[in-house]
């Protein structure tokens, strides 16, 4: 068997990302938060098995006296930058060997990182990060969250199965049912259930489903469980912020038009001035006069990036009333998630899950690349590289055993493969696994 | 200081004359007056200590006016009948100087060759100081619409401003001297070779010191229209040349990055008029039996270029021409030159920014909301330049209805009487510094038989015109009298 390796991981910052970091890593590591907010840390403290020290993080001297020089994994994740920075760049003093990850919104620091003039291992954005996941949804119809693996040949993509949905495909056993190939349904969420199918489960309306496969196969299945849906071609942002503008840059880079709405004058012209190809209006977003002039409901998504939470469910509800087909909303406090699903929000972002989300791929297994959360981190798609003492290596995919995880796809030779029931896992392919998250150790021991 | 520059150039048709065997006082006369002229100012302005901002527009419109009274000297003095009268002579060193070419000359043959030359080298003289105006001097004074040398200067800006200004002025100038050496080498070469045997060093001499600065005096009262088709082919590139924005031929001549400067939006467009004009105006002289065959092209592209840039050679008289052809040639003296040649007129990036800022309030009636910044190769123009750019144009078009409007009062009561058309024309060819007008200020003819209002008010059009109009309009408001 092949041990989980106990690492030793500092958190700086008891914000809400660090607590959302704390909380996927608490189970299988070595965990210590710093904070200069003594109520936050009780806070993290008491839910989580893990030790809190109350201490300036942008201090070198309390950094070193906390026993950062034993940590094998830094993560300065409060909400300013600059302490993330100094904090990472003394924890790099104090602790040479140790992974240092660091937050940071202002695009100068992450372009520095870039050209390589911060010694860190890793800067994280939420803005772009934010981006990046709205764009992944637009860019694949009927998709709630969609990520992708191994330079881009694995796709993961989740689903909401509607009554629209090709019928060559709902109700029928998996095995007849006419699944486009490279691809597996690796789970199956019906309300508070999830289930990992087999050949005889069935996939019905209302139903979430996790889809492994390649991005030709992720087309596919946007076409059969939405049909009536074109390539997307213009979407409209509520808000001209540093996300909004991070979303607008994202999708104005897969061709997609884009139409931004911004209610500061100055704000608005200095967007408009900075992305020639999209269309920038300034004005509120909750004048229904605006939305019937400018016939925003013929857009084909809806992204609600506005500073205030009421005003995006506002704004979103009204748009829905206006005829928009797809709405994404930005979450700023997480009670916002379940209002806007009450709402009819088809798909909620927070930021600060997507932050956590692409800090957490620093603290697993070395042996894993990329790690996705789902449904509010309730599950997890990992990519790991087999170990040669796996008793999972020389067996037919057909034999395997499921315990709760199941692998979509392999990569071998940098090739991606997604294997039918008859083929073989070689020792040293890299898989991509779901999984339930409670059980992520469980599944990197066994591989 | 640049009026004693006057003077040192005034030497230069002195040693003219003396090749000629004429008499060479006339122009030391101006010379010397000249230098205690700019002496006297030079003092003067020591006193004030501050030369600013406000008192930068005085000494623009100053000095051309200066230049124009000093260069006309030589003219009264010269005791020829024909620049006799004061105002004769101030039309002429006016037109030079603004680089016009509109002359009173009747019969040009009869001129001194030391006159003549002096005449050709105001014009010369002239654009250099429009170089100098467009670089320096109009950006500093917020006329003018841009940077000329945007690009050119990127980076910190270690040195001292006057000191870029200065190196970036001498480079533009070499380039200026050099394009003048360069036609002034072809044309003599076509004469040597009996291409065009009509050209003599004078001649090609005369030619080049006209063409650069997109002036247009010619010692000939044909203007070109006897040279060779190969000599009118050639004054047609270089008429282009001038008026393309000078750092644009700059960076695309010496520095070889024609890419660059081929993808400058204002240059596509000027371009793309004078081939647009070019067609129709064939077209017109083609279907009209006016000319056929390679003369209608040949002439077509002449006239298109010499009125678009300003420049106002002919290489046929236009004044017979149908109707549609003469609104045409009246039509392109509002294009003019590219920001930053020695072109006048509207400019063609003014046209550029007013016609994207109209297609812009079109678009707006439809998407009130929409924010529309106007780009210019791709940089975002503030909606400040817009307002002038805007009334800029309203400001030219008042001033040439107006100086239309003298024009045909003060003909109509002291005579001769002018075609409807004739006075519209006259105001535009002196406001845009173009050169010939319609009827009997056509190509081949000449301003003498205006009145004098008509004459003063013309001179007043070119020096406007030339100084973009807003130095000059500045100084009439009250505004700029009162003390704070």
């Amino acid at each position: 068997m092949y041990p989980a390796p106990a690492v030793k991981i500092f958190v700086i910052g008891a914000g809400q990302v660090g607590s959302t970091i704390v909380d996927a890593l608490h189970g299988e590591h070595d965990v210590t938060v710093l904070d200069l907010d003594p109520a936050r840390l009780s806070v993290v403290g008491q839910r989580f098995d893990v030790a809190t020290v109350e201490a300036n993080g942008a201090s070198r001297r309390a950094l070193a006296d906390a026993g950062v020089r034993d940590a094998d994994l830094v993560i300065a994740c409060t909400s300013r930058d600059e302490t993330n920075l100094v904090a990472g760049t003394f924890a790099r003093l104090e602790a040479p060997r140790a992974t240092t990850v660091i937050r940071a919104s202002n695009v100068e620091y992450i372009e520095l990182w870039r050209q390589g003039q911060l010694d860190l291992d890793f800067v994280v954005s939420s803005e772009v990060e934010t981006a990046h996941a709205i764009a992944r949804v637009i860019g694949v119809s009927a998709a709630v969250q969609s990520d992708l693996f191994a330079n881009g040949q694995v796709q993961i993509v989740e689903y909401d199965v509607t009554d629209g949905a090709s019928s060559t495909l709902v109700g029928r056993p998996l095995r007849d049912a006419g699944i486009p190939p490279d691809s597996r349904v690796v789970s199956i969420i019906r309300g508070a259930s999830m289930t990992i199918p087999r050949g005889d489960d069935t996939i019905l309306p209302g139903d979430r489903i996790v889809v492994i496969g390649s991005p030709a196969a992720a087309t596919a299945w946007g076409d059969l469980l939405a049909p009536w849906e074109d390539d997307v071609r213009d979407v409209v942002i509520f808000g001209a912020g540093k996300v909004g503008t991070a979303i607008a840059r994202e999708l104005l880079a897969q061709d997609i038009g884009v139409r931004l709405i911004e209610e500061d004058r100055d704000r608005a012209r200095a967007v408009a001035e900075a992305f020639p190809a999209a269309r920038v209006y300034n004005v509120s977003g909750l004048d229904p006069a605006f939305l019937a002039g400018e016939q925003i409901g013929h857009a084909q998504a809806a992204v609600f990036a506005m500073r205030d939470d009421a005003k995006n469910h506002y704004a979103a509800t009204l748009a829905r009333i206006h005829g928009v087909a797809f709405t994404i909303a930005i979450v700023h406090d997480a009670v916002s998630r379940q209002v806007y699903e009450h709402a009819g929000v088809d798909v909620q972002v927070d930021p600060r899950q997507v932050t956590a989300e692409e800090i957490v791929r620093f603290a697993h297994d070395p042996r894993t690349q990329q790690v996705v959360m789902l449904e509010n981190d309730r599950f997890e798609v990992l990519d790991i590289t087999t170990s040669p003492t796996s008793e999972y290596v020389g067996l037919r995919f057909r034999d395997m055993p499921i315990r709760g995880a199941l692998i979509g796809a392999i990569v071998r030779d940098g090739q991606a493969i997604f294997p039918r029931s008859d083929d073989v896992l070689v020792a040293g392919d890299r898989v991509i696994v779901f999984t339930s998250s409670d059980r992520v150790s469980d599944v990197e021991r066994v591989l | 200081m640049m009026i004693r520059f006057l003077s040192v150039s005034a030497l230069v048709p002195a040693g003219v004359a003396l090749l000629y065997g004429e008499p060479p006082w006339p122009f030391l006369a101006a010379a010397g007056a000249a230098f205690f002229g700019g002496l006297g100012l030079e003092r003067l302005g020591a006193r004030s200590a501050t030369v600013g901002f406000r008192e930068g527009y005085l000494v623009v419109a100053l000095v051309w006016l200066l230049a124009a009274i000093f260069g006309a000297i030589p003219y009264l003095l010269s005791g020829d009948s024909q620049l006799s009268s004061p105002v004769d002579a101030l039309f002429e060193s006016m037109s030079g100087f603004s680089t016009t070419g509109a002359s009173i000359l009747t019969n040009v043959e009869a001129v001194d060759h030391s006159l003549l030359f002096w005449r050709q080298f105001t014009q010369w003289v002239g654009g250099m100081g429009i170089i100098v105006l467009a670089l320096a001097v109009l950006p500093r004074l917020r006329v003018g619409g841009r940077q000329l040398l945007e690009s050119e200067t990127p980076g910190p800006e270690t040195d001292p401003l006057s000191e870029r200004i200065r190196a970036t002025a001498r480079r533009l100038w070499l380039l200026y001297v050099g394009l003048t050496l360069a036609l002034g080498v072809i044309l003599l070469l076509f004469g040597v070779a009996g291409i065009d045997h009509r050209i003599g060093l004078f001649e090609a001499v005369s030619i080049a010191l006209a063409t650069l600065p997109t002036g247009g005096f010619m010692p000939d009262s044909h203007s070109l229209v006897d040279f060779a088709a190969a000599t009118q082919w050639v004054v047609v590139a270089f008429m282009v040349l001038a008026g393309i924005n000078f750092a644009l031929v700059y960076r695309a001549l010496i520095r070889r990055r024609w890419r660059g400067a081929a993808a400058d939006q204002e240059l596509r467009l000027y371009l793309g008029i004078l081939i647009v004009a070019s067609v129709a105006l064939i077209a017109e002289l083609w279907t009209e039996g006016l000319a056929t065959g390679e003369a209608a092209i040949r002439n077509g592209v002449f006239q298109v270029v010499s009125i678009t840039t300003t420049t106002g050679f002919a290489s046929i008289d236009y004044t017979s021409w149908t109707t549609f052809a003469l609104m045409l040639i009246v039509g392109l003296m509002f294009v003019g030159g590219s920001a930053g040649s020695t072109g006048s007129s509207v400019k063609v990036v003014r046209h550029l920014l007013l016609g994207r800022s109209l297609r812009r309030d079109l678009r707006q009636t439809l998407h009130p909301t929409e924010v529309m910044p106007i780009r210019l190769n791709n940089l975002v123009v503030q909606e400040k330049t817009l307002r002038a750019v805007t009334s800029f144009v309203l400001l030219y078009l008042g001033l040439f209805v107006l100086g239309a409007g003298i024009i045909a009062v003060d003909t109509a009561i002291q005579g001769p009487s002018l075609a409807p058309f004739d006075a519209i024309a006259a105001a535009a060819t002196t406001l845009g510094n173009v050169g010939p007008g319609t009827g009997l200020a056509g190509p081949l003819g000449s301003f003498a038989g205006f009145p004098a209002i008509s004459k003063l008010t013309m001179a007043g059009l070119m020096w406007m015109g030339r100084l973009e109009v807003i130095p000059v309009v500045v100084l009439m408001t009250r505004h700029y009298w009162r003390v704070r």
